[in-house]
């Protein structure tokens, strides 16, 4: 099974020949718009398939929106510092996989109670406000009581002070994709502690800031209001607005056949140069305390990886030769805790050093790496 | 002979200099700088002109010598909005006609920059760093993007003249 119709009761085996892909099927349809479901909660397979449909479908007489929702995971956007935007210990502790995906604007938190949207179309078409009446009007049409408003961020406010849905877009060659979320039932302690960086105060960088806002869940104001029925609700109201009929279809984004080349798509949204890599340059200027000892960090980032790096440490407490041998074990490799012990546990192997100094070095190390 | 000579000599001289510069465009260079008239003959007048060529995703590439500068169009800038911050790639970067190079961040979206020609990266604008908005204001001049080698210069006979560009712009409006 490929696809399966949401509201409708028939299949589409039959009519699907196993060499169309996901694009083909939707020519065939001849439908001007065309609703989507993911099937999957992983965040990169649905950022994958976001930019898949963005590629491959043609968008000039056709729009479409698809909605999706992911497992807990932190999105930062195209040209924003992760180690600025989000406490990145925490979250590995947590388990929860950071993201960084292709449109602007700033930093979110996804996890199930979290709706996401994205309207493509053409770039003649692109409109967001027109997109964002979509879904307070489908919210209104549920509780006609609820104060829901878009702003010119193109935020979406509730009661004129919390917000509940924050906006993104990418502008392609031909095709536009405008993308927001929506709070309906999302983890708020988890949200606001994630969201919250361990290291700002240390890090200078021309990054784009993220601009934090008090929040509320749908499901705070009305405890009916539950994520299935508000997305079947923006589906219909998108059909309203723009005058489509057809029903929703749901769409496995790991369906590689379907959708050729979407699983390296995936694979290349998860590779550190692009997640950490594509960091703007920025520096990281600290002072460290180890032993009692005040350690002074100045680290030049680019591209992720550790383009310069000095520190000015008591020389009775570390010689600086030993300094110079730290610093340049640093020099060049990727800003990143894993990486930074493992090189620094390799050089100590390599320099006779006695256990005392040895283990100057490692929690030396251990503060370093409290600032990756 | 004599010339050609001189001219061997003075692009070993440069060869330490600009390293990034391929073999060709290094001799290219040497001849603009000691302006052998005789020369000026083998290249069509649009290479040597500075004149503007545009592209339909509106960026414009300007020629001087073997370097083409890129950057976006006034219309392009208008319809983008404030940009706040500019994606652009390291120097070196290999391009090849129509290949995404970049993103610029406005208010209105990440909107990916498009390479109008075939090429290598040899500079980049970095006053766009801190002031990002050179390229609302001036689009043309202080507001360039990208400096780059010109491997296949036939491109540039693809791409629309000043008039042809705006041209094309009005018909955009209908």
């Amino acid at each position: 099974m490929i696809l399966r119709l949401l509201n409708r009761a028939c299949v589409l085996s039959g009519s699907v020949r196993l060499k169309s892909t996901l694009s083909t099927f939707f020519d065939e349809m001849g439908k001007s718009g065309i609703i989507l479901k993911s099937a999957t909660t992983g965040i990169f397979e649905n950022l994958a398939l976001e930019d898949w449909i963005h590629d491959h479908v043609d968008l000039q007489n056709r729009s479409m929106l698809l909605l999706w929702r992911n497992s807990p995971a932190v999105v930062i956007g195209r040209h924003q510092n992760p180690w600025q935007e989000c406490n990145l210990p925490l979250m590995r502790r947590l388990g929860i996989p950071l993201a960084r995906r292709r449109s602007g604007g700033g930093t979110v938190f996804h996890d199930f109670g979290n709706i996401n949207m994205t309207f493509f179309t053409s770039k003649k078409k692109y409109d967001r406000h027109r997109n964002l009446k979509v879904i307070t009007s489908a919210l209104k049409a549920l509780r006609p009581d609820l104060e829901v408003a878009a702003t010119d961020r193109f935020d979406i406010l509730l009661n004129s002070h919390y917000k509940i849905s924050g906006t993104a877009a990418k502008l392609g060659r031909t095709s536009a994709y405008h993308h927001c979320t929506l709070l309906c039932s999302v983890d708020r302690s988890v949200l606001s502690s994630v969201l919250k960086s361990n290291t700002s105060e240390v890090i200078k960088s021309n990054a784009t800031p993220s601009v934090p806002s008090p929040v509320r869940n749908l499901l705070d104001v009305d405890p009916t209001l539950d994520s299935d029925t508000i997305m079947n609700a923006i589906a219909s109201q998108y059909s309203n607005e723009f005058g489509f009929d057809g029903p929703v279809i749901t769409v496995d984004p790991t369906h590689e056949a379907l959708m050729p080349g979407i699983h390296k798509m995936a694979q290349d949204l998860q590779m550190w140069e692009w997640i950490y890599g594509r960091t703007p340059k920025f520096s990281v200027c600290s002072s460290l305390v180890v032993d009692d000892v005040t350690v002074k960090l100045d680290m030049d980032i680019k591209n992720g990886a550790v383009e310069q790096c000095a520190m000015e440490i008591p020389e009775d407490w570390l010689p600086s030769e030993m300094v110079n041998e730290f610093t340049s074990a640093l020099n060049g490799s990727k800003y990143c805790p894993n990486e930074a012990a493992v090189l620094v546990a390799a050089f100590t192997r390599t320099v006779s050093v006695t256990a005392d100094v040895a283990e100057k070095i490692h929690r030396l190390c251990a503060g370093v790496v409290s600032v990756m | 002979m004599a010339m050609c000579a001189a001219l061997r000599c003075v692009s070993a001289n440069f060869s330490a200099a600009l390293p990034l510069l391929s073999r060709s465009a290094h001799i290219w260079t040497c001849q603009n700088s000691l302006r052998p008239n005789g020369l000026r003959t083998l290249y069509t007048s649009s290479r040597l002109s500075g004149a503007l060529k545009f592209t339909d995703k509106h960026e414009w590439v300007r020629v001087e010598g073997s370097v083409g500068t890129v950057g976006i169009s006034n219309f392009a800038q208008e319809a983008l909005g404030d940009v706040v911050y500019c994606g652009l790639p390291e120097v070196g970067t290999k391009l090849e006609q129509m290949e995404e190079f970049g993103a610029l961040e406005s208010v209105k979206a990440a909107s990916e920059l498009y390479s109008p020609l075939t090429g290598e990266v040899t500079e980049i604008n970095t006053n766009l760093t801190d002031n990002p908005g050179l390229v609302n204001k001036a689009c043309y001049e202080d507001g360039w993007l990208i400096k780059m080698t010109i491997e296949k210069p036939a491109e540039l006979d693809e791409l629309m003249d000043e008039a042809a560009y705006e041209k094309f712009i009005k018909s955009l409006d209908s």
